[in-house]
């Protein structure tokens, strides 16, 4: 049994997420875990799309795939020979060109807060669009530790310190790597705890935080739509609840695309756990 | 206007009710029947008249009959499983009440498995009823060794369990909260403990169960797929006993007596669990100061004021305690409160008025300094009932009554201190009205015929205080209307035909067939497949309507061997609408634009079901048998095709043994398969981020493995005579150690990242268990 399965929940329920506080009670009836074979079908491969503006002055990236049945290895199935093109509010149109399969980069530009980007992918005839308006920035004040301990088991989870603009909805994502390796993702909102000094705790199941780690996070500001898509991803899959119907997050591209559009805002910041 | 008129409409259908007798040269025989050595009221008993023709009657749910007779002299024959039969020569040449009192039979060398009378099961009209008696409850194998009405219905062909060792359950292709749950009439609105391993009704307490899963009797609404009426013990009216059991995780302790001699009496019951006692055991303080538990008290008090009125006081109460180290508090639980009072208004007309109150709630508490939040949520009915029972003449009998019970639903409510990064959030509370009346006759149309037939007239209002919103099709807000205190913000209206037939082949065997229409205003909003403390409840209103079944069913029933055994094949069809669902992504908590997020759709279902019981002799018990198919329909879930719900399950086998060994020995046995679930398992996966995301093509179209199951239990009793008496209960749950899966779930390969693999969580091995009852 996964400790961090087990506990991770009433974690969470620090941040509000009291519904999933099943899986303590596995914990007290030993259930147990095995992996099995299961004879799976394969869908028709459908198309993905993760695009992303952030408000640096950067190259700004699309990434474009397609499914791949289960059993095979994990590995990005690039779709080569895609037209990708983002509208500014303005009317000036931004092409990006395949660096690599499926991947496509713009040239260097910088996306507004408040503005509102549109993403067109042409791709086998069919022209995906999607929309994103970038959120205001909101960066982190300081980044601590935070020891958790449940029935005898405890870790250290980095904690984000940052106030919340007042009388507007905000969603944030952090992104967290420990000594360059992508831990986690995550996502939180402002629902509870509008206009606040909040502390976000980062709980991930991944690498253990020791002293002298380097701990780097991106702190975005994203949209509504942004939010319950990751916010869907992390749902389905389980969040350490009981089990509930599994479904495709809700796209913002439109003609059956899998994926998200995105217009973020970023700051980033980097500790030494001493 | 609307408000008046659906009001006007539900009142003269109550006039309607009042039709002057016909006329009448019988005379009217009445009476109670009661339990010789506890006083306790007997619910079903059969009562035979010997004449010039044999005719018959049984008891009402308060152990009152009443029937008409012709002047003359007739054997009278009572008759109730258990007890010994009464044969009297009585006369009739006046109205006549009659008090009997049936003696327990306890030289009981067998097992009875059914409380009915012989063949009621194939003379009766009413379908889709099955009734569980508590001696089965006593020796059916059950986890842990917890008695579980609950569990043991699972056992009967149409019904099916929400899931592993789960107390919710499925009637014909239904959600779980599609089942109208009463206990002493207070609807349940959580009716489990440690998130649906246990059931909240205490065995103990419990005196008699009756679960319809279609044809539902006109005086019973609400609710699409079934109802589950549970009725409490009335307690000893003769003397003071106490009875109780020692187990593994729980312990309970009945206490009855009489408050008056053969007048009154009390029944008071409690069990508490002690799951986290071995907590305690550790050394280390950060497990030791966990609690987890739950505890419930059942009690009832009954006085006969006089030979026309009687009142009943009964209540629940029952709450889970989970808390975890002084960081995180959680408790849930049921409260309700029954007044009712039976009166005789004369020998044919018999009343009982009921004031019920439910509360069902849950608290949530952090105390983590700078987060800490206290959350509370609760649904609260406050519903009166008033219901007659008209012994017309002896082939009509009228049932009327009227049902208003008023809602209020507080889906949350946030609270924090100063210090804390929380805000105090409130979700408006919201009060809704449903307002039903029913009618309905059973009526000896001739030897061969029976019928139940009734109307119930249901209406539901929702009021104000409060702001109603309007959305579009995206969910987005479209306009916000405020409404003041009474307000009605909208109204439903609807007829709910009820009819229930039966045609006499021979005197062993009938066909059956029923049409019922069932109407539910409350919503149960849970996407996983467990039940869980934090379910959250809504009313209809202006976005939601409210959910519609017609089901029609047609039944065979045969006993055969002189009633030895019983037979039955019923198939139905079952079409629902007004379905609920909701969008991906939404979240529950906090959320007053939950409507915003909902789909709707169609549903339908149907199968049939075979039973066969051996209904008494040393060996006894029975087989039931389910094919069916439940598909559900929404236009934005799997591009408006029908997809199989989750309720689906194509064939679903119970088998359930008893045998009686010996005076002392009791062995039982049950083995249960079924078709593992409708799911929805990847067909594919994409890397976002580097990171593994499924993807979901069609909805349901996999399956859990099957699943199956089989349990043993022994029961020894002790030597008989004594003034104590006790037995001990040995069971093991799934004997041959089956890893039935109780989900499976994907992942990236934790040793190798490259990899995707399925995980199935098993939730319950072999688990032994031993109890120890008592009673003096």
């Amino acid at each position: 049994m996964n400790f961090l399965k087990t506990f991770k929940p009433v974690l969470q329920a620090s941040k509000l997420n009291y519904t999933l506080m099943f899986f303590i009670s596995l914990f007290l009836l030993s259930s147990c875990e095995k992996v099995v074979d299961l004879d799976l079908s394969n869908a028709e491969p459908v198309i993905v799309i993760e695009g992303n503006i952030s408000d640096q002055t950067e190259n700004q990236f699309v990434r474009i795939s397609k499914t791949i049945p289960f059993t095979e290895s994990n590995s990005f199935n690039g779709y080569t020979g895609a037209k990708v093109t983002v509208t500014t509010p303005s009317g000036i149109l931004i092409n990006f060109a395949e660096v690599s399969k499926g991947l496509y980069r713009s040239q260097r530009f910088r996306g507004t807060p408040g503005q509102t980007y549109k993403l067109e992918v042409l791709a086998d005839g069919k022209l995906y669009t999607a929309s994103s308006t970038m959120p205001y920035p909101v960066g982190p004040d300081s980044v601590g530790f935070k020891k958790l301990s449940f029935f005898g088991n405890s870790n250290i989870y980095p904690t984000v310190y940052y106030k919340d603009p007042a009388g507007v909805q905000n969603q944030y994502r952090y992104l967290l790597k420990i000594n360059s390796k992508s831990q986690t993702d995550i996502v939180f909102e402002d629902r509870f705890n509008d206009g606040n000094a909040v502390s976000d705790v980062i709980i991930y199941d991944g690498d253990d935080i020791k002293s002298g780690d380097i701990i780097d996070i991106e702190m975005q500001t994203i949209d509504r739509n942004v939010f319950k898509y990751y916010f869907a991803i992390s749902q389905i899959g389980g969040n350490g609840g009981p089990p509930v119907a599994p479904a495709n997050p809700d796209s913002n591209f439109n003609n059956g695309a899998l994926g998200i559009f995105s217009a973020y805002t970023k700051s980033t910041i980097s500790i030494v756990l001493k | 206007m609307l408000f008046l008129k659906n009001i006007f409409l539900t009142i003269m259908l109550l006039l309607f009710c009042t039709i002057s007798s016909l006329a009448q040269d019988n005379y009217t025989v009445n009476g109670v029947v009661k339990d010789s050595l506890s006083g306790e009221t007997l619910i079903g008993v059969t009562l035979k008249f010997m004449g010039k023709a044999q005719v018959g009657t049984s008891t009402n749910a308060y152990g009152f009959f009443s029937y008409k007779l012709s002047s003359g002299d007739y054997d009278l024959s009572v008759s109730y499983v258990g007890y010994r039969t009464i044969n009297r020569k009585i006369s009739i040449n006046s109205d006549t009440k009659l008090e009997l009192n049936m003696v327990p039979d306890n030289i009981l060398d067998e097992i009875v498995i059914s409380s009915e009378r012989r063949n009621d099961n194939v003379v009766n009209a009413q379908m889709g009823v099955a009734k569980i008696n508590l001696s089965e409850i006593r020796n059916v194998p059950v986890l842990f060794g917890e008695r579980d009405i609950l569990k043991t219905l699972q056992l009967l062909p149409g019904i099916k369990s929400a899931g592993e060792g789960n107390s919710g359950f499925y009637v014909r292709g239904g959600s779980t909260d599609q089942n109208l749950i009463l206990l002493d009439e207070a609807p349940v609105y959580n009716a489990s403990h440690l998130l649906g391993f246990f059931s909240t009704f205490n065995s103990d307490a419990i005196k008699d169960v009756s679960v319809f899963k279609g044809g539902m009797p006109a005086q019973y609404g609400g609710r699409l797929s079934s109802v589950l009426d549970i009725r409490m013990n009335d307690g000893n009216k003769k003397e003071y006993t106490a009875e109780g059991g020692i187990g593994l995780i729980s312990s309970r302790l009945k206490l009855e007596g009489p408050i008056v001699k053969d007048k009154g009496s009390f029944m008071i019951s409690g069990r508490r669990t002690y799951a986290d006692a071995f907590l305690a055991f550790s050394s280390d303080s950060s497990i030791k100061n966990n609690t987890l538990y739950f505890y419930d008290l059942n009690a009832k008090a009954n006085y006969q004021i006089n030979d026309k009125n009687t009142i009943y006081l009964s209540g629940y109460f029952g709450r889970d305690e989970l808390g975890l180290n002084e960081t995180f508090g959680f408790d849930w639980g049921n409260t309700t409160a029954t007044l009712r009072w039976n009166h005789l208004y004369s020998n044919r007309l018999f009343s009982n008025t009921s004031l019920i109150y439910s509360n069902y709630n849950y608290v949530i508490q952090n105390f983590l300094e700078e987060n800490n939040f206290k959350v509370s949520s609760s649904i609260r009915d406050m519903n009166l009932k008033q219901d007659f029972q008209l012994a017309l003449n002896n082939s009509h009998n009228i049932r009327f009554g009227l049902d208003l019970n008023h809602h209020t639903i507080a889906p949350g409510n946030i609270t924090a201190s100063a210090s804390s990064s929380v805000n105090e959030v409130t979700v408006e509370k919201r009060k809704g009205s449903e307002i039903a009346a029913y009618i309905s006759d059973e009526w000896e149309v001739n030897d061969k015929i029976n019928m139940v037939y009734g109307l119930r007239a249901s209406s539901f209002f929702l009021f104000g205080p409060g702001n109603f919103y309007r959305y579009d099709a995206e969910g987005n807000t479209t306009s916000t209307k405020a409404y003041s205190s009474g307000d009605l913000v909208k109204s439903y209206f609807y007829l709910e035909p009820r009819i229930s037939a039966s045609y006499q082949l021979n005197s062993s065997s009938s066909l059956k067939s029923s049409y019922t229409r069932n109407t539910q205003n409350l919503h149960l909003m849970s996407n996983s497949t467990a039940s869980s403390p934090t379910d959250l409840y809504i009313m209809s209103s202006n976005n939601v309507r409210p959910e519609i079944a017609d089901q029609v069913a047609l039944g065979y029933f045969r006993n055969l061997n002189e009633d030895k055994y019983e037979f039955s094949a019923e198939v139905y069809y079952k079409k629902m609408l007004g379905q609920i669902e909701y969008r991906s992504g939404t979240d529950l908590r906090g959320n007053r634009n939950v409507e915003a997020d909902l789909l709707f759709g169609d549903g339908r279902a149907f199968g049939i079901e075979l039973f066969l019981k051996k209904r008494f002799g040393k060996i006894n018990g029975w087989i039931g048998y389910t094919l069916s198919k439940t598909e559900r329909k929404f236009n934005d879930i799997n591009s408006g095709q029908w997809f199989l719900a989750k309720q689906d399950r194509t064939h679903d086998v119970s088998l359930v043994g008893i045998y009686k060994a010996s005076e002392r020995w009791t062995f039982s046995s049950t083995f249960v398969y079924n078709t593992g679930n409708a799911v929805t398992f990847p067909g594919g996966k994409y890397q976002l981020n580097n990171k593994t995301v499924f993807y979901y093509s069609e909805r349901n179209s996999d399956r859990m493995p099957d699943y199956h199951r089989l349990d043993f239990s022994a029961t020894l009793e002790g030597k008989p005579g004594k003034k104590l008496q006790s037995s001990w209960s040995f069971g093991v749950y799934n004997l041959y150690n089956r890893k039935n899966a109780y989900s499976i779930d994907f992942r990236d390969d934790p040793d190798d990242k490259s990899k995707t693999q399925a995980v199935r969580t098993t939730l319950f091995g072999i688990i032994p268990s031993i109890t120890w009852n008592f009673k003096f």
